[in-house]
């Protein structure tokens, strides 16, 4: 039998710290892919209470300093010198990262070495991954999780979105490894196409210097094409699966009809667009309550718009909400909207349809592509959503269809899936001789 | 042995992407720059110069002969769009070696519906085929060969010698599709049924480079006819018409194919091309054709699932016919042929979901993105017609 690969993961959230679609993704598909390679997974934040079997988890709030440097063999020192020399300001990374990687400095003083690493673990001691010094934490997870690497045997280095890719580029220097990078969302689809600031170099950065590039649809490895400009063979989509939930409906104690939108208000998740649409909708039928679970830095404005206090009685905002909360949800709604602007994958829409709840989607979502069940329109069509969200009310003949061709949709999707055609594309490329 | 050759000829007004906002103020349904582009192009690439390769082989072969069934959409689209396809029809019905079969008018799948309206839609063709070409038809094809063993026996009643469907294996038996069939509780009518292997070796696999027998030769294809069963007595071709050209385009040599083909047959094997009403005169069926369950030449399934296998096609469908009351009280014409137009088999074959999200061959035919599309458009149109409908009878 040929032998399992070893695959170094760099993932930034993990279960129980679960911002968005990342934590979720990365658990999926890190746990499908332990039953075919052997896996490290090194993580900013590890929970000692969430291990997943076959994964060695390092969590850089847990390590042992004393131990780490006293383990590390000269080598390691020596490029451990190097890389905690790195300014922690960014922009160096900008282009050039490969030079600044092959920089060598002569000598290493042990003592201070510790203590610029004691200082790095510092900025873990936080709640938050992404609050304010999100920059200097990056750069100190690219330096310790190096560390760790050094001492560590792998044939791969699969890193989960750009606040990993540092840490990818450095371990890829030190170790000639290929780097792979799993694409989750991009700064474009968050900030949109003209957002070109220093996470966007990161990511093109890493993009060019990696060996493979992995986005979660062929949405995605388009905008990889497009607004980074890499080459087409380098990319290879794969989608993302779904967990099997209990799903379960319920009876709603509001006699209108539900329209739910679920995700973060920000510009990326289309919001106005759904306000738009749910104006129009309630202009037609006043029966149906739209309810916008999430929050965001839209989130004030949309209350502030003039036509809220039209439809304030009818539209609702419930703020950020738990899983359980957003899991009853889905158990009354009637259709699942999700209008996003620009979207990797979605896989909110994967969980409504699992729940038995209609979706329509922009076209700009990977989701889209595994989902023929749901119904389609541009994220700015606001009439062709309405109209599609009006049929779903409406007409009981698609609701029921949609519902049915979901669950077989869904029935092709799984982590076992991606994962395995994860291995597989690990194989062809980086087959170990 | 005879060869049967019965080409179809059908174009459905195809809908437009009528939307939500629109009921209650737009009444016009159908995408009339689409069909007319469609028919167009179809015109040039197949049904004008078909019929001008079909026309040359009647002259220079006075034995070869063939069957139409042209539906009443197609018929209204000839005479909008480009009537002198219409004229290149005439051209081949005054050879005498030509049959028009008979069919409902508006394709539809009344049958299934309301028996009463299948019959006027049915004898509404059989007028329009006698005003266009001069014949009253003995032949039935129900629309895509739905049938089972009450079609079979409506068709006798209405006076038809004979009707058409597919040789369904599953129905067949291990018997040839190749003799002539008749059926239960029935006194004459014969059954003639397609061989679908062969008529789909020229209808789909024609230029496909995948298949084994590509390229298919006249040689190859007489060959298979060679093979048959030693009492195979007639092989029917049923075939799209469109096929010729469209489906399969010039470039894939599908009309030199056909050319030789005849050619062949006629000059070497000495076959003869009998039209349908012409095997029925000179054939006796001996063979009990039972159909219990409804069959058709649809998808592999071969039953009613590319019309009627989803919610929505049913919903849709249900809704149509239950219109037909209200429909008729208006007495308006234009009304009545709106309503009739949105019977056409196409609207529902569109709605098909069975394959769709794998992709499937509802998805060439269809003008919409999706069958939830297909579907949505066509409530929201009913939605609207609905209204005009009320309107109509309010004022009266």
């Amino acid at each position: 039998m040929k032998e399992k690969l070893k695959v170094l993961t760099l993932g930034w959230e993990f279960p129980p710290i679960i911002n968005g679609g990342l934590g979720v993704a990365c658990y999926g598909l890190s746990k499908a892919l332990s039953k075919l390679v052997d896996i490290s997974l090194i993580l900013p934040k590890g929970d000692l209470n969430f291990l997943v079997d076959n994964i060695e988890t390092i969590g850089l709030n847990n390590i042992d300093l004393e131990n780490l440097i006293i383990q590390s063999s000269s080598t390691s020192y020596q490029f451990l010198a190097d890389v905690s020399i790195v300014d922690a300001n960014l922009l160096p990374y900008q282009g050039k990262d490969a030079e600044i990687l092959a920089q060598k400095y002569a000598t290493a003083d042990p003592v201070m070495i510790k203590e610029r690493l004691k200082k790095d673990l510092s900025v873990f001691d936080t709640d938050d991954l992404y609050d304010g010094s999100l920059g200097e934490r990056v750069q100190s997870f690219a330096k310790i999780a190096t560390v760790l690497a050094s001492q560590k045997d792998f044939d791969i280095i699969h890193a989960h979105d750009w606040m990993t890719f540092v840490a990818g580029m450095e371990i890829k220097a030190m170790s000639g490894k290929p780097l792979v990078l799993h694409v989750h969302s991009l700064e474009v689809d968050r900030n949109g196409p003209e957002s070109k600031g220093w996470i966007y170099q990161v990511e093109k950065s890493a993009m060019e210097f990696a060996d493979l590039i992995v986005p979660v649809s062929n949405y995605t490895a388009g905008v990889i094409k497009t607004f980074y400009g890499i080459e087409a063979d380098k990319i290879v989509p794969i989608h993302n699966g779904i967990e099997q939930v209990q799903a379960y409906r319920s009876e709603s104690s509001l006699p209108e009809k539900i329209v739910l939108f679920l995700g973060r208000i920000t510009g990326q998740k289309g919001p106005d667009y759904f306000f738009e649409t749910a104006s129009k909708v309630i202009e037609f039928m006043p029966n149906v309550r739209f309810v916008m679970a999430g929050s965001g830095n839209m989130m004030k404005g949309l209350i502030e718009n003039s036509a809220y206090k039209h439809l304030g009685n009818k539209f609702h905002f419930t703020g950020f909400l738990s899983q359980e909360r957003v899991r009853y949800l889905l158990s009354i709604a009637d259709v699942y909207v999700m209008p996003s602007v620009s979207e990797p994958f979605g896989l909110s829409a994967l969980e409504a349809a699992q729940f038995g709840v209609p979706c329509v989607i922009s076209k700009q979502a990977g989701a889209a592509e595994v989902l023929p069940s749901a119904l389609k329109a541009d994220f700015w069509d606001v009439d062709k959503m309405a109209g599609n969200i009006i049929s779903i009310l409406k007409y009981k003949g698609l609701r029921d269809q949609l519902v049915k061709d979901a669950y077989h949709d869904l029935s092709k999707i799984s982590w076992e899936n991606s994962a395995i055609q994860l291995n597989s594309v690990f194989n062809e490329r980086f087959a170990v001789s | 042995m005879n060869i049967c050759f019965y080409f179809q000829v059908h174009q459905p007004f195809r809908l437009l992407d009528y939307n939500f906002f629109q009921i209650g103020k737009d009444h016009f349904y159908e995408n009339d720059a689409l069909n007319k582009q469609i028919l167009q192009k179809i015109a040039a690439n197949c049904y004008l110069k078909t019929n001008a390769l079909l026309l040359d082989l009647i002259h220079k072969h006075p034995s070869f002969n063939i069957a139409f069934s042209i539906s009443g959409m197609a018929l209204q689209q000839f005479e909008l769009y480009q009537p002198e396809v219409l004229a290149s029809f005439q051209e081949l019905a005054k050879t005498g070696n030509v049959e028009f079969i008979a069919e409902t008018y508006y394709h539809s799948l009344a049958s299934l519906y309301n028996v009463e309206e299948f019959e006027f839609q049915v004898n509404k063709h059989d007028a329009a085929i006698y005003a266009y070409f001069g014949q009253k038809p003995v032949t039935f094809r129900n629309t895509e060969l739905i049938y089972d063993n009450a079609m079979a026996k409506i068709a006798e009643q209405m006076g038809y010698k004979t009707i058409l469907t597919e040789g369904v294996d599953r129905i067949l038996k291990g018997r040839g599709p190749h003799c002539i069939y008749n059926a239960p509780h029935t006194s004459h009518i014969k059954v003639l049924l397609r061989d679908y292997e062969l008529s789909d070796d020229i209808a789909f696999r024609f230029g496909d480079k995948n298949w084994v027998d590509y390229p298919i030769t006249v040689e190859k294809f007489v060959d298979k006819l060679q093979k048959l069963e030693v009492s195979a007595e007639t092989v029917n071709l049923f075939i799209d018409y469109e096929t010729f050209g469209e489906h399969q385009p010039e470039s894939s040599g599908i009309f030199s194919f056909l050319k030789a083909f005849v050619t062949e047959c006629i000059d070497k094997q000495h076959y003869t091309f009998y039209s349908p009403k012409q095997i029925s005169e000179n054939l006796e069926a001996n063979n009990e054709f039972f159909v219990a369950d409804f069959i058709s030449w649809a998808d592999s399934e071969r039953d009613l699932s590319a019309w009627l296998s989803n919610s929505m096609q049913y919903e849709a469908l249900h809704k149509i016919y239950a219109m037909r009351n209200d429909i008729l009280k208006t007495k308006n014409a234009d009304l009545i042929q709106m309503w009739s137009r949105l019977q056409t088999s196409d609207h529902f074959y569109y709605m098909c979901t069975k394959y769709w999200a794998d992709g499937d061959i509802h998805k060439y035919f269809s003008p919409f993105n999706s069958p939830y599309d297909a579907y949505i458009f066509y409530m929201n149109i009913l939605s609207d017609f609905e209204l005009v409908i009320k309107k109509a009878l309010k004022g009266k």
